[in-house]
């Protein structure tokens, strides 16, 4: 016997499960058997390869977050530590992490086709696409079954049933789906829209392969629109998920994220209504306010001020007027009056000449005048009628006559008329 | 504007998409809003917003939606999977 001191039962499995626990493994298995009652604080399955079994157990708690359910024959992939239940004196593999087997090759496949996406630089933000306010055709890529496509269209028409839908049903899990999504997008592209949902509702990993596909991810990156996807209720994501223009987490978030509530959509109208008020009263107003200014300004305000200058001109004209007319009239009485002054000299001297010339005819004419005549010895003979008789002819004897003299008349009576030696 | 051309201009108003109606009211209150018309301009553009709003507020109420579908047949919710399916998409 060695001197190493012996150890106890208990002491050799507790150090070989110190060993054991210091060292994390992943193994890959088929489930030969599953103990999984609800109570126990664990459940309990064996994994095993044809060669081998190994006995495993998972914390029920979490067993029951990885939402999976086992089955025997199922393959899986379990990471963890393995461990001694001393009581039984049995290996036992702990398992921390627990998989379909055929889930962890498929994420390998997706995440390194998601890297090779992203070094295209397919899944840059600078790509994502902004939504129109405002669409007039929703394009809707889904299955035509389940919930997912109803709860789409219910929200979509309660928020705004302004829009029209283009919807393509397509199949979305399964062999086929790839086509149909892509046949779909292309169909909802062509159809012209101005915003396309892709969307389907919860599933496993595997179900959800179809958006992982490149084909599918393309045909998103291809779009002449923005796409909207909401992928299941998962917090994974999907390729289609990243390189979409946005990703909403549920159909239902998606329909939300495109269409704009009709509550939003009045309440803008209302803002709009009250800006076009504001602005014509504002308008209105400065118009107004230019009226009173000018309506207050003295040449309307007071109109007379405008004539006054002008009424004043004429009565200062006026009453120049008054005192100029007096002084001309003086000035001109005076002229008058010299007039008449002159008048009068030169018309006595006028009227002088005038009387003498008067005196001078009068001489002439008495002269002339047949009574100066009688001062020469002449008579005239008057008939009874005062008619001067100039021929003897019309004399008869017995005929009465006045004769003048110069000085003097005689009556006459006619003795003896001759007319020899006319 | 002649009885004509209001009445043209209405048809054309009520012809305009949603979101036209809704763009050209959004610049019609920017014109306002600048403070830079003239009254009657003002009023002008005050009268083509009150169109626009009217027929933008006519739309929203009377809107129904409608569903075109390119392939696939819609299912109603609860229908088997052996029932006829009512296509209640257009």
């Amino acid at each position: 016997m060695s001197e190493q001191t012996a150890l106890t039962v208990s002491e050799v499995l507790q150090q070989a499960r110190s060993s054991l626990e210091r060292i994390r493994v992943a193994v890959v298995g088929e489930i030969s058997e599953v103990s999984d009652r609800p109570g126990y604080k664990a459940v309990y399955f064996s994994l095993c390869d044809g060669d081998a079994v190994l006995p495993c157990l998972m914390w029920r708690r979490e067993f029951d977050a990885t939402g999976l359910t086992l089955t025997q024959g199922a393959l899986v992939e379990i990471e963890g530590f393995l461990t001694v239940y001393a009581a039984k004196g049995r290996l036992q593999f702990q398992v921390r992490r627990l998989a379909l087997a055929g889930e962890g090759v498929l994420r390998m496949q997706v995440a390194a086709l998601a890297a090779r996406l992203q070094a295209e630089g397919l899944m840059g933000d600078e790509r994502k696409r902004p939504l129109v306010e405002l669409p007039e055709r929703i394009g809707l890529v889904t299955s035509p079954r389940g919930k997912a496509v109803h709860d789409v269209l219910r929200t979509l028409e309660r928020r705004y049933p302004l829009a029209e839908i283009v919807m393509a049903g397509v199949q979305i899990e399964g062999r086929g789906a790839v086509g149909e999504i892509v046949a779909g997008l292309s169909a909802v592209g062509e159809a012209g829209v101005d915003v396309v949902i892709l969307c389907r509702g919860g599933g496993s990993y595997e179900d959800l392969m179809p958006f992982n596909d490149e084909s599918v991810a393309r045909a998103v990156i291809a779009s002449p629109v923005p796409v909207v996807t909401g992928i299941g209720h998962e917090p994974d994501t999907s390729i289609a998920d990243l390189v979409a223009d946005l990703r909403a987490s549920t159909p239902t978030a998606a329909a939300e994220a495109v269409a704009p509530s009709m509550d939003e959509v009045a309440r803008r109208l209302d803002h709009f209504a009250s800006g076009m008020m504001r602005g014509l009263s504002a308008s209105t107003q400065s118009a107004r306010h230019r009226v009173r200014a000018l309506a207050s300004r003295p040449v309307l305000a007071d109109p007379y001020a405008l004539v006054s200058r002008q009424s004043q001109r004429l009565d200062s004209a006026a009453e120049a007027l008054d005192r100029a007319l007096p002084v001309r009239m003086e000035r001109d009485r005076q002229r008058l009056e010299t007039l008449e002054g002159a008048l009068k000299t030169s018309g006595s001297r006028v009227l002088e000449r005038v009387r003498l010339r008067k005196d001078a005819l009068g001489d002439r004419l008495r002269d002339l005048s047949p009574l100066g005549i009688l001062g020469r010895g002449y008579s005239i003979c008057f008939d009874a009628d005062g008619v001067a008789i100039r021929s003897a002819a019309l004399l008869e004897p017995g005929m009465g006559l006045n004769v003048r003299f110069a000085e003097g008349r005689a009556g006459c009576t006619v003795d003896s008329v001759d007319m020899e030696g006319t | 504007m002649s009885e004509e051309d209001k009445e043209r201009e209405e048809t054309q108003v009520a012809e305009m998409r949603f979101s036209e109606a809704v763009a050209e009211l959004e610049s019609v209150v920017r014109d306002l809003e600048s403070g830079t018309l003239d009254l009657e301009d003002s009023i002008e553009r005050y009268e083509r917003g009150v169109a626009l709003l009217e027929v933008c507020r006519s739309k929203l109420e009377d809107a129904q939606q409608r569903v075109t579908t390119l392939m696939g047949e819609l299912e109603d919710e609860q229908s088997s999977p052996d029932a006829s399916s009512d296509a209640s998409g257009e």
